[in-house]
């Protein structure tokens, strides 16, 4: 026998997990945390529990589903709730295993079975540093600029204890968060699944497609501007190829405030939009993902770039699709890894947001590639959108990017809406003219 | 025709006739050299201007100056050949 | 619709070249190939009047634009139509800017030129139809063109299909699909061999058509160019250091070289020292002097043009090339140098 076919024959091959859907069609607060039939319901002294942390003072939870006149202001990160089935983790009560690093040791994910809620979500929503003000309407005019308008959000608003430094608030916050998500999900391990997804391991290319990997650029600026891998940071760090099925079991949070029209939700790292679409491509195969962090310097930049590329030639895929997080400083980081790609031989598509202008006739990209030249667009930033009012809000009382109450009826520009132009491609918006 | 430092940007917007540069601050000179040598350069350079001027091209082409017919240290007229090498650059 | 048209010299029927600098005028009714438009429009709209103006008196003129439109607004149109002027740069310009300026002010107009014409970029926020490369291929884009005025005079904006070229302005909308979805439509797109489709065009640099040899350089008149932003010591007139929208003209009459501290680079993109230390590393005049000396080359001409190439909006830089290549050519100007920093 070669060499070769004896590696073949102890491959392992087939399933790597296997993702349970519950779908959630109503949501609301209550006494105990239950799941039956599509109704959610969300235990108030279980959930606060989860958020019990000296740098908290108090938090709040309600529930904001499709349609409801309700409007959240201030939104931070998106959680989706999903804990791990089958036999309960060596190191840890049942459902842990998910958010390594940050719930639990950092230790590999990404295998046997993970439940999750479809069609709900956790928010966190209030002031942090550097944040910058993300507005959700649930109904009406303004409500389809975003994917969250269409899932059942459980919001959490907090007050941070008097004199708790901020770091430790957004931590305890951000855990919070996440016990909270996997407390849901836990909550319907026990019903039968509406579907089931078996996620296959990564392609060995035996299928004869062409092997695409999806290479997700991360934002790594420090304190609320930081996107956590295992638990960890990827500032100064190469890029890494990673399992998708990690990213289902929250291999990936996100820590990073601003942005909320170009910021990628803890939600959108869980459901990575781009490997969705590669695997319900019946064209390509799923090659798996690049992480790449987002250096500040022109040469830094250049440095993860031209690795990236590099290890994308090293896995000997044909494509790439290419996606960043932030606003015009990130363009640099996907034009860069565009054109280092395409000099490979690696044929690449970028997703960008266009900063046009309001009335669309600016010039939209700040970095533009020089060679590559498919892009996607996901809208642009600067166009004014209306919000008509609302009977409720969540998240704070009054504005600060316009002078307005939270309710009010608002005309401000599209990059404020949470999630309304996610450079990973999990909305619809874009400038792009019919076909 | 063109004198600049920057070749790749100048075959992407497509100046037609090229000679390259020593460097961004100063395209008909160079603080490395002596005056004299600098002089001689700056010549060089203007040389290879005017042979890529006469020369026929199709799109954008790179004229090294280190290839100019004409001797840049005779203070004397000497008739360059439109002939002179040029490395032709297909467009962008 | 009240239709005014604007045209070149040429077209007007007042000549060709040798006419370049007349001013501004206005013809009854319409001329040229207005009246092949005027027959494409049919009765519902009338081209009441034709304006024109020589190429090169719109190109070097600061004036012009409001010239010209000032004529315009005498008509009271309801539609501005400049245009088509092909390859032509200086008539793209001058068409891009009265668009462009008219429909500042309310007035509709649409300008109409090859997607290679530099003046095409100037146009927003009037919009530009497609058409031909040269004269021969006018019914084509006067039948376009028409079209295009149809679409207007029914109050619907000119997409693509139309024959608009040039920026049109970003407008969201909802796609059936996500960006992600159709991100991967794309990369298929490309693995089939289709290397241009996006969704986002690219700033693109239309193609140079290079100009003929120089015949006979011993006998030619040479200008020296440069966007080093060299100017006189104190830069008495304010050229910018950054994003200029300016360019400037210095004299070299009598001058063998370029003394030493009489003159400084403001330019901000690179270090200065060197240049200021000695201005012919911007600007080779020693050099030049010598060869005109020589005989290699028949005359240095008296000026130079200078700008400060830094930051400088693509649209900037083009049209101050056709301004250039007027102002050169007007003045027997048959090759020039242009030192770039």
């Amino acid at each position: 026998m070669s060499a070769t076919r004896v590696r073949d024959a102890e491959r392992p091959s087939g399933t790597a997990l296997r993702l349970l859907a519950h779908d959630v069609v109503r949501a609301s607060v209550g006494e105990e945390t239950s799941y039956a039939d599509g109704l959610l319901t969300v235990g108030t002294r279980q959930a606060t529990e989860c958020f019990a942390h000296p740098a908290l003072a108090a938090v709040r939870v309600s529930c904001a589903s499709p349609g409801d006149s309700t409007r959240i202001i201030k939104v931070l990160d998106a959680v989706e709730p999903r804990c791990k089935g089958g036999e309960p983790a060596a190191d840890g009560p049942p459902g842990t295993g998910v958010f390594p690093g940050l719930l639990g040791p950092a230790q590999p994910c990404g295998r046997g079975e993970t439940h999750r809620l479809s069609g709900a979500a956790v928010l966190s929503a209030g002031f942090l540093p550097r944040a910058q003000e993300a507005v959700l309407q649930m109904s009406g005019e303004g409500a389809e600029l975003s994917p969250l308008s269409a899932t059942h959000n459980v919001v959490v608003e907090f007050e941070p204890a008097p004199d708790a430094p901020w770091e430790e608030v957004a931590e305890a916050l951000r855990v919070g968060v996440l016990r909270l998500a996997v407390h849901l999900a836990q909550a319907a391990v026990t019903a039968p699944p509406d579907s089931v997804e078996e996620l296959e391991l990564p392609s060995t290319g035996s299928a004869g497609l062409p092997r695409v990997v999806a290479v997700t650029n991360i934002q790594t600026q420090g304190a609320f501007k930081d996107v956590l891998v295992y638990g960890r940071t990827m500032s100064g760090s190469l890029p890494t190829w990673i399992d998708p099925c990690e990213l289902a079991d929250g291999a990936v949070v996100s820590a990073q405030y601003g942005h909320p029209a170009l910021k990628n939700p803890t939600f959108v790292h869980q459901n990575n939009p781009v490997v969705a679409a590669l695997r319900a491509s019946e064209d390509v195969e799923l090659a798996g993902v690049v992480l790449c962090p987002e250096p500040v310097s022109e040469r830094e930049k250049r440095l993860v770039s031209e690795h990236a590329a590099r290890l994308c030639a090293a896995l000997g895929v044909d494509g790439a699709i290419v996606t960043k997080e932030g606003g015009g400083n990130a363009d640099g980081d996907v034009a860069l890894k565009l054109d280092a790609l395409e000099d490979l031989g690696i044929l690449a598509v970028g997703l960008f947001a266009e900063m046009a202008g309001r009335d669309g006739t600016a010039p939209g990209l700040v970095v533009a590639p020089s060679r590559a030249n498919a892009l996607i667009s996901t809208g642009n930033y600067d166009e004014v959108v209306r919000l008509e009012a609302t009977d409720n809000a969540l998240g704070g009382e009054r504005l600060g990017i316009v002078d307005a109450a939270a309710t009010d009826e608002l005309d401000i520009p599209v990059a404020a809406i949470y999630g309304s132009l996610n450079p990973l491609g999990w909305n619809r918006l874009t400038c792009a003219a019919e076909l | 025709m063109l004198l600049c430092n920057l070749v790749s940007i100048a075959i992407r917007v497509g100046a037609p006739r090229i000679v390259p540069t020593h460097g961004i601050p100063f395209p008909t000179g160079d603080p490395e050299l002596t005056p004299e040598e600098e002089r001689r350069l700056r010549r060089r350079l203007l040389d290879r201007a005017l042979e890529a001027l006469g020369t026929a091209v199709d799109g954008p082409t790179v004229f090294d100056p280190a290839e100019t017919t004409a001797d840049a240290d005779a203070a004397v007229d000497t008739p360059g050949s439109p002939e002179s090498a040029a490395s032709e650059v297909p467009s962008p | 619709m009240r239709i005014v048209h604007y045209v070149n010299q040429f077209f007007a029927g007042v000549g060709g070249e040798e006419a370049a600098g007349v001013a501004p005028a206005v013809r009854e009714g319409a001329v040229g190939p207005g009246r092949a438009l005027a027959a494409q429009l049919g009765s519902e709209h009338e081209i009441v009047a034709t304006v024109y103006c020589g190429d090169d008196y719109a190109a070097s003129r600061s004036s012009a634009t409001e010239e010209v439109l000032e004529l315009v607004r005498g008509f009271e149109p309801d539609l501005l139509v400049a245009g088509p002027a092909f390859t032509s740069g200086r008539y793209g310009l001058a068409c891009a800017r009265l668009a462009a300026a008219a429909a500042r002010e309310g007035i509709r107009s649409v300008a109409a030129m090859h997607p290679d014409n530099p003046g095409l970029d100037e146009a927003e926020p009037a919009p530009v139809i497609e058409s031909g490369r040269i004269g021969r291929e006018m019914r084509q884009s006067i039948e376009r063109l028409a079209g295009a005025i149809k679409t207007l005079a029914r109050g619907e904006e000119l997409h693509e299909g139309d024959g608009r070229i040039g920026r049109a302005p970003r407008r969201n909308r909802i796609s059936e699909t996500n960006g992600a979805t159709r991100s991967v439509e794309l990369l298929l797109a490309r693995m089939a061999g289709d290397r241009e489709r996006t969704e986002v065009p690219l700033p693109s640099f239309a193609s140079v058509t290079p100009s003929a040899p120089l015949e006979d350089a011993a006998s030619a008149r040479i200008a020296l160019l440069t966007e080093g932003a060299l100017v006189p010591m104190g830069n008495p007139d304010r050229l910018e250091s950054a994003r200029a929208t300016r360019w400037l003209r210095y004299q070299l009459d009598g001058l063998d070289e370029l003394e030493e501290g009489a003159y400084q680079s403001v330019h901000g993109g690179f270090s200065t020292v060197a240049a200021n230390a000695d201005p012919h590393r911007l600007l080779p005049l020693d050099v030049a002097r010598d060869l005109e000396r020589e005989g290699r080359i028949g005359t240095l001409h008296h000026e130079y043009l200078v700008t400060a190439g830094n930051g400088t909006q693509v649209a900037t830089a083009r049209s101050f090339g056709v301004e250039w290549a007027a102002e050169l050519r007007q003045a027997g100007v048959q090759a020039a140098i242009l030192t770039a920093t």
